[in-house]
């Protein structure tokens, strides 16, 4: 993933054209999936185009949107399957000790004493904390690290890495935990 | 139906019998259990468990508003990974 597409996060993505006026059914990737009309124009892929949006209603598995710039079903039509991407900077400040997924994916973790322990490769939740999944090098399985600030005591987006104090028995070299 | 209140909860004893040793050390690990079935108790808020999904132990940290539900609640036994799109994550 090159520098270009940490700039740009994917918001959506077109799922075809909806009736003849030239409306595609918008499928939204956000967390409040009205929020993507909110994030300015958006872009392709690659770059090549760029939309506003307004979306018309509400439709099974997503929006009704009218891009601009699109006027027909045939071109509706051919935007089937194109991701959508906003620019990082069109989403709004979070307070302190809140991130983006988008910032935190890929991010380098290190342990306390500034050893590499893998990267980030997504951030999950299952209805407690939020879990960040590393990718440890020379494994095949992920672990999964608790986002806590005593897990976590040190994000540092700028430049790139977490440093991490994971309880005993989390990585599986640790060996059993009672 | 719900579970006779006289019974009182259901927890598996190695949870407690776990759990109790992990506190009693003041270690900060991950106690391994395998009981999805077991109801989450006060004694428990603070710790981190690894909740068995029958392939991996997710790591549960144990907060108030979890009292009275199950381990396995917290630890799915599919994965299903969305966009991050605009998705935050709070570090508590």
């Amino acid at each position: 993933m090159g520098q270009d597409m940490h700039d740009r996060v994917c918001v959506g993505a077109i799922a075809g054209a909806f009736g003849v006026k030239g409306e595609v059914r918008l499928k939204s990737f956000c967390a409040e999936p009205s929020a993507i009309a909110d994030y300015g124009p958006l872009c392709t892929e690659d770059g090549a185009q760029s939309f506003n949006l307004e979306i018309t209603r509400a439709v099974k598995g997503g929006f009704a949107v009218q891009l601009s710039g699109v006027t027909g079903k045939e071109e509706a039509d051919a935007l089937r399957g194109r991701r959508l991407f906003a620019d990082r900077s069109a989403l709004p400040d979070l307070p302190t000790d809140e991130y983006y997924h988008a910032d935190l994916i890929g991010l380098t973790v290190l342990d306390t004493g500034g050893a590499e322990l893998g990267q980030v490769r997504t951030v999950l939740n299952h209805g407690a904390t939020d879990l960040l999944e590393i990718a440890v090098p020379g494994m095949s399985d992920t672990v999964l690290l608790p986002f806590t600030l005593q897990a976590v005591p040190t994000v540092d987006i700028a430049a790139g890495r977490i440093v991490a104090d994971p309880p005993d028995g989390l990585w599986p070299d640790d060996g059993d935990a009672g | 139906m719900s579970r006779s209140v006289w019974k009182g909860p259901f927890v598996d004893s190695y949870v407690l019998k776990k759990a109790e040793k992990t506190r009693d050390s003041g270690r900060n690990e991950v106690i391994k259990i395998w009981s999805r079935r077991s109801t989450i108790l006060p004694q428990f808020v603070g710790l981190t468990f690894g909740v068995y999904n029958g392939r991996k132990h997710i790591p549960v940290n144990v907060t108030e508003d979890m009292i009275g539900q199950k381990f396995g609640e917290y630890s799915p036994t599919r994965t299903y990974y969305g966009h991050a799109a605009d998705k935050k994550a709070k570090r508590k």
